[in-house]
């Protein structure tokens, strides 16, 4: 049913109203849609829309006071000059709420009466009182008595009167949230002092948002009113905030850390001093140079920077993303998810779902003809569930209706009876074996071990021994278009299914065996997709978007809302890192004990790939003669992990370069010098004992890193004294490829098309990294023509070929190797083409832009354009050169082993808040030699990409999961870097140069951007205080602590 | 007082006056992409925290998924479709394309607008207006600073090409 919206003009209708049927105010409605998707239920009957109230949005200045009218949008108030002149703790706080587009939706009205807003601090402080209207008539009330009183419903705030008492002599706001701007408020403050001759006159403290109550601090404000100034005891204020403000703890934050967050915001922002004590430097390193190195952009690149062939489509809206195929004919699919971690299921009944008119199909796993089960490495997951659940995002059914609603609305019309099981929530338990178990197989899914040396006895003779537990989170990857697409049956019986993925042929092998139906009759479409990162690289919609086309055999669309996307997707293996690591004396590493456990979610996926790739990291480019590894990967009933840039190998970067760095200051070493004597010597053989390719680059990386201008930038407090600020280090090198163990083909084709573009076909998928401008690139220098006369076709399993996965930094190898392997054969068939058509001798024949030219002629002149060329041929003629490969590979068998390398040295120099603990991340610097660059642009974009998300891994990323059951719901919940919290600076060089005889091209930075992100940050937290933080996302509670603030 | 008890609603998008059967409580993302086939506006979060779906609403930039038929009554909207009307676009859309500002792109329909708002606005934004104008936009490729990049590149146009008044950047510089 839908909602009936009423537009009342005046206030007293507006009133009059209320006593029909249940039904709700509504201002900006700027928070509905966020209701509505939490609790769809919470839909009244009834909408009274305020926007249409006269005289409701003026802002009146007067000598004495302000008043806001209630609908004035907060956008509104930001531009409006006198407001934010004079009350700038006002505008202050009005600049924190939301982001700008939101802010030109939502009133202030509106953010007071939920009574949770995060103007209230702000509005408090500032004395402010409310217009109300109420049946009996108008009536005047201070904003703190009618919060303090209990909500009427039949009232209705009109105005927001602010006195002007002049510009107060000190005030202060500060909202804390997840990230630096756009988060829920975990906190807010805001304190006015008015100072005349020295005497505070009136202090007004308040504090609120989220789960806070928005209160003033009468208690706190008493004290310190009509003392001098000079005399205020700013840690007795400091234990008074902490005392008065009631604060609960959530699934985020204690209610500890927000009164001292509170007690600290309030101290400092009025000019107090905090009760932290001074940190010690531990060292400075004083070799950089001068000089900065020469830093990847668009000047420094000239005649190398692209534009990248699909950009202006993409800013002009008209790039055609496979959800944005919306044919009115179209049917709309849903999944429905199971909701509940683990269960047996008892029945499933649809026949209530499919009697309503509308619903085309409803399919379970009854329709599965194939094998109801699919995964990358092993089949352990259904595309539809049968006997039981095993996380909440477990697909249960589907259905095609023909629109949104009907699915909705036979959604919620299948009936799944359960009988719940104990969920299992924490990998370790999981192994235990009085555990429940999520697979028959058992819990353990894969065990990864190494042992080499005399590990006991070389940490005995240790001279300096760190041990610590290092907890991942569970990342999520975030692509910003959700999982989806299309299918449909052709009259031949051809089955298409479009919906973005990381290898189409992998996706139509999995199909195949799901629908039992030959590969050659399915096409698969991958590309181009908005985003994947990893999270596209195991089947998503597929199976489902399959079945219901051929039940129905109509069209069908599906996109997963973010919500849906947040439940069903895969996520990154949170790890737990035990590691003991010693050197001796002089630095030296003697031994390493590495201990892990990873979750898996309730499937495997690509989790093993994961964790083998973490134990191969396990002492980073650095020899160590001692050493006992151990991974383990647990199934739970926790969300599905699987593939995410970085691939494991970010997680045990940030314990191992953590521990370097732990070694080095108790060694007395500087962080250069520690890893300097421990680097691995160019052409020995691997960590697993493999041969691997030449061109290392991890002393050339060290030096840059040592060279690196960051060290040079102010360090230590800041000059206001609320933050410290420190720079850490961290070594990188991320494998290209598969590895030695899995089949890792590679392959593409050129071919000149009947309009007379180049066609460069690859099976791999544009997924954001520049895939498209890479084959142009390489295409176009190895033949000769333009860029623009290439045409990149990619990921249709219909058209394309098999090039492998768009994953492990594998596809500019497989760019590169395409081009050069093709490019001959390709342009010897283009030349005597166009030999026989225009009856010249091949040799006197070249290739240049656009088309033929005569050998040795400078003149530029075309002597037949490519497509005179292409017009010229019959269809069955037309040149095309092919090629296929396996990426290359290690000689190392016994484990997956990786060959291929690219390397790189992270920089970090960040200010860690005195405040709230936050880390806040100024300058991010990222070294990298990863061979000839096929585009610096799409380059760079991969470095600057990955350092931000590795930098939102670390610092407010967490999928968190309780009792089986996502905290994370939305994008409002999950807190991604926002543009303001992306450094100041970031600094990205390339070292492109190989060494005499590589044969192995450019190297993939899809992964290396990422790498040591975090560590580099961790290591610059410890600079400033002297803690490493040991889990991430960082706790800012910890590391207040560490600090030595608060009781 | 009126009533929008479901059925019709009238707007102006891109110029064009429509009237669309919604029911009202429908978010004008649907109204725009399933109902109209404007597909630049893209749908990735539906609650007003990514920006993908920024329109223009009466000149000021919105999410296009909070607003609800019943609030876009009689409203002139302008989505992504709309831009080649304004003088700015060509310069904003040269200066991005030209910096590979964006990467899957799918976030870009929401920046170019809220680039767009800003600029219209204040044509010589600097760094601090182009961040804050843009904390309402998510984007998980670029790390946003080939954003940035491209839209410091467009100030800089855009400031050129007001100096010559010559905004929609037909003008060529003597050689």
């Amino acid at each position: 049913m839908s909602i009936e919206v009423l537009h009342p003009r005046s206030a007293e209708e507006a009133l009059a109203l209320t006593a029909g049927p249940p039904s709700a105010f509504i201002a900006g409605g700027t928070a509905l849609h966020l209701q509505w998707e939490r609790d769809p239920k919470a839909k009244p009957a009834r909408l009274i829309n305020l926007a249409r109230l006269d005289g409701m949005r003026e802002v009146e200045c007067g000598p004495d006071e302000i008043r806001i009218g209630a609908m004035a949008t907060l956008g509104a108030l930001t531009r409006h000059a006198v407001l934010t002149e004079s009350l700038p703790l006002l505008a202050a706080a009005i600049r924190s709420t939301a982001g700008p587009a939101v802010r030109n939706l939502a009133t202030i009205g509106g953010n007071i009466a939920g009574r949770t807003g995060c103007l209230l601090p702000a509005l408090l402080a500032l004395d402010a009182s409310l217009d109300l209207i109420e049946p009996r008539g108008p009536r005047w009330v201070p904003l703190a008595g009618w919060l303090a009183g209990t909500f009427s419903e039949t009232a209705l705030i009109s105005g927001v009167i602010i006195p002007r008492n002049g510009q107060p002599t000190r005030w202060a706001h500060r909202k804390i949230g997840l990230r630096a701007t756009f988060a829920p408020s975990l906190i807010g403050v805001a304190g006015i002092l008015d100072v005349e001759g020295g005497r505070i006159v009136s202090a007004r403290l308040a504090v609120g948002g989220g789960p806070v109550p928005p209160t003033r601090l009468l208690a706190a404000e008493s004290m310190i009113a009509g003392g001098e100034i000079t005399q205020l005891d700013w840690s007795s204020l400091h234990a008074a905030i902490r005392e008065e403000v009631v604060a609960p703890d959530d699934k985020v934050r204690s209610g500890r850390y927000r009164r001292l967050v509170a007690a600290n915001a309030l101290v400092h922002g009025l000019g107090g001093t905090l009760p932290c004590r001074h940190a010690s430097r531990t060292r400075a390193l004083g070799k950089y140079a001068k000089r900065t190195p020469p830093a990847l952009n668009r000047h420094s690149a000239g005649q190398r920077w692209h534009v990248r062939p699909d950009g202006p489509a993409k800013i002009a809206g008209s790039f055609p993303y496979l959800t944005d195929c919306l044919e009115p004919d179209m049917l709309v699919g849903r999944i429905l998810r199971a909701g509940i971690p683990h269960a047996r299921i008892l029945v499933i009944d649809t026949s209530e779902a499919e009697a309503i008119p509308g619903v085309v199909a409803v399919v379970t796993h009854r329709d599965v003809p194939g094998r109801n089960a699919f995964g990358i490495v092993v089949q352990d997951q259904p595309a539809f569930c049968f006997d039981k659940i095993r996380y909440v995002g477990d697909a249960v059914a589907a259905v095609a209706a023909i629109d949104e609603k009907t699915a909705e609305k036979a959604l919620s019309l299948i009936r799944v009876d359960y009988e719940p099981l104990p969920a299992v929530c924490d990998p370790e338990k999981a192994l235990v074996g009085t555990a429940s178990l999520v697979h028959a197989s058992g819990n353990l899914q894969r065990q990864v071990t190494l042992s080499r040396g005399d590990v006991e006895k070389a940490f005995a003779g240790a001279a300096h021994v760190t041990e610590a537990t290092y907890v991942t989170s569970r990342q999520m990857h975030g692509f910003m278009e959700t999982e989806g697409g299309y299918a449909f049956v052709a009259d031949d019986g051809t089955l298409t299914v479009a919906a973005g993925g990381q290898h189409g042929r992998r996706d139509r092998l999995q199909l195949s065996r799901i629908l039992d139906m030959p590969e050659e009759r399915i096409r698969v479409i991958s590309s181009p997709t908005g985003g994947a990162f990893g999270g596209k690289d195991e089947l998503t919609v597929q199976p489902a978007l399959a079945l219901l086309a051929l039940k129905t055999g109509r069209k069908v669309r599906l996109k997963l809302s973010r919500a849906e996307s947040v439940v069903a997707g895969v996520k990154r293996n949170p790890m737990t890192i035990r590691i003991r690591t010693a050197c001796d004396r002089d630095g030296m590493l003697i031994a390493n004990e590495v201990d892990v456990i990873a979750d898996a979610g309730a499937y495997a996926s690509l989790g093993p790939g994961v964790l083998e790739t973490a134990l191969e990291h396990a002492c980073g480019p650095y020899i160590v003669p001692h050493v006992r590894t151990q991974g383990r990967l647990a199934y739970t009933n926790n969300g599905t992990c699987g593939a995410f840039r970085g691939f494991g190998a970010n997680q045990m970067t940030y314990a191992v370069e953590c521990q370097m760095d732990r070694l080095a200051a108790m060694a007395g070493l500087d962080p250069v010098t520690i890893r300097q004597r421990n680097m691995r010597r160019p052409q020995t053989p691997g960590y697993l004992g493999q041969k691997v390719a030449p061109t290392e680059r991890l002393s050339a990386m060290l030096e840059a890193a040592e060279a690196d201008p960051i060290w040079g930038l102010p360090q230590g407090p800041s000059p206001d004294g609320s933050e410290i600020v420190g720079i850490g280090m961290a070594m990188n090198y991320q494998g290209n490829g598969l590895g030695t163990l899995p089949p890792d083909p590679g392959g593409g084709a050129l071919r000149l098309a009947s309009d007379g573009a180049i066609e460069a076909l690859f099976g791999t998928d544009e997924i954001g990294q520049g895939l498209l401008t890479a084959i142009q690139s390489a295409v176009a220098q190895e033949i000769g023509c333009s860029r623009d006369d290439v045409r990149p076709v990619t990921g249709d399993t219909g058209s394309t070929p098999e090039s492998g996965s768009t994953t492990a930094s594998r596809g500019t190898y497989i760019v590169w190797r395409v081009a050069r392997d093709t490019a001959p054969d390709f342009t010897q068939k283009l030349l005597a083409a166009a030999s026989g058509v225009l009856r010249r001798a091949s040799p006197e024949l070249a290739i240049a832009p656009g088309g033929i030219v005569e050998r040795g002629s400078n003149s530029g002149e075309l002597l037949m354009s490519f497509r005179q060329l292409a017009e010229a041929l019959p269809a069955e003629e037309l040149p095309c050169s092919a090629t296929s490969f396996q990426f290359p590979k290690s000689d190392h068998f016994q484990s997956n082993a990786r060959f291929i390398f690219a390397f790189g040295a992270t920089l970090a120099r960040v200010a860690v808040s005195r405040i709230t603990g936050q880390t806040r991340v100024l300058d991010l610097h990222q070294h990298t030699a990863a061979g000839p660059m096929l585009d610096i642009a799409a380059y760079l974009g991969q470095i600057e990409g990955g350092s931000v998300q590795g930098l939102g891994y670390t610092l407010s990323e967490d999928a968190a999961m309780r009792g089986g059951h996502y905290l994370t719901c939305n994008l409002d919940t999950y807190a991604m870097p926002s543009i303001a919290d992306a450094p100041q600076s970031m600094l990205v060089t390339a070292l492109e140069e190989l060494d005499a005889g590589d044969p192995f091209g450019p190297r993939g930075v899809g992964e290396l951007g990422i790498g040591a992100v975090t560590a580099a940050i961790a290591n610059a937290v410890a600079d400033a205080i002297g803690y490493w933080p040991e889990q991430i996302p960082f706790d800012p509670e910890q590391i207040l602590e560490a600090m030595g603030a608060g009781p | 007082m009126s009533i929008s008890p479901g059925g019709m609603m009238t707007f102006t998008i891109n110029g064009v006056r429509l009237e669309v059967e919604a029911p009202p409580e429908t978010s004008l993302i649907d109204i725009l992409r399933e109902k109209l086939g404007l597909t630049a506006a893209k749908e990735a979060c539906g609650i007003g925290r990514c920006g993908a779906c920024n329109v223009l609403m009466n000149g000021n930039l919105v999410n296009a998924c909070l607003l609800s038929a019943w609030q876009a009554e009689g409203a002139e909207i302008v989505s992504l479709e709309g831009l080649d009307a304004f003088p700015e676009t060509r310069l904003l859309r040269t200066a991005l394309a030209e910096e590979n500002a964006f990467q899957c792109g799918y976030c870009a329909p929401g920046f170019t607008m809220a680039l767009t708002a800003l600029f219209r606005e204040h044509p010589e934004a600097c760094v601090n207006d182009i961040r804050a104008a843009l904390e309402g936009n998510i984007c998980r490729c670029t790390g946003y600073h080939s954003i940035i990049r491209g839209a410091l590149a467009a100030s800089k146009a855009l400031a050129a090409s007001a100096s010559s008044g010559d905004i929609d950047g037909d003008h060529h510089p003597q050689q």
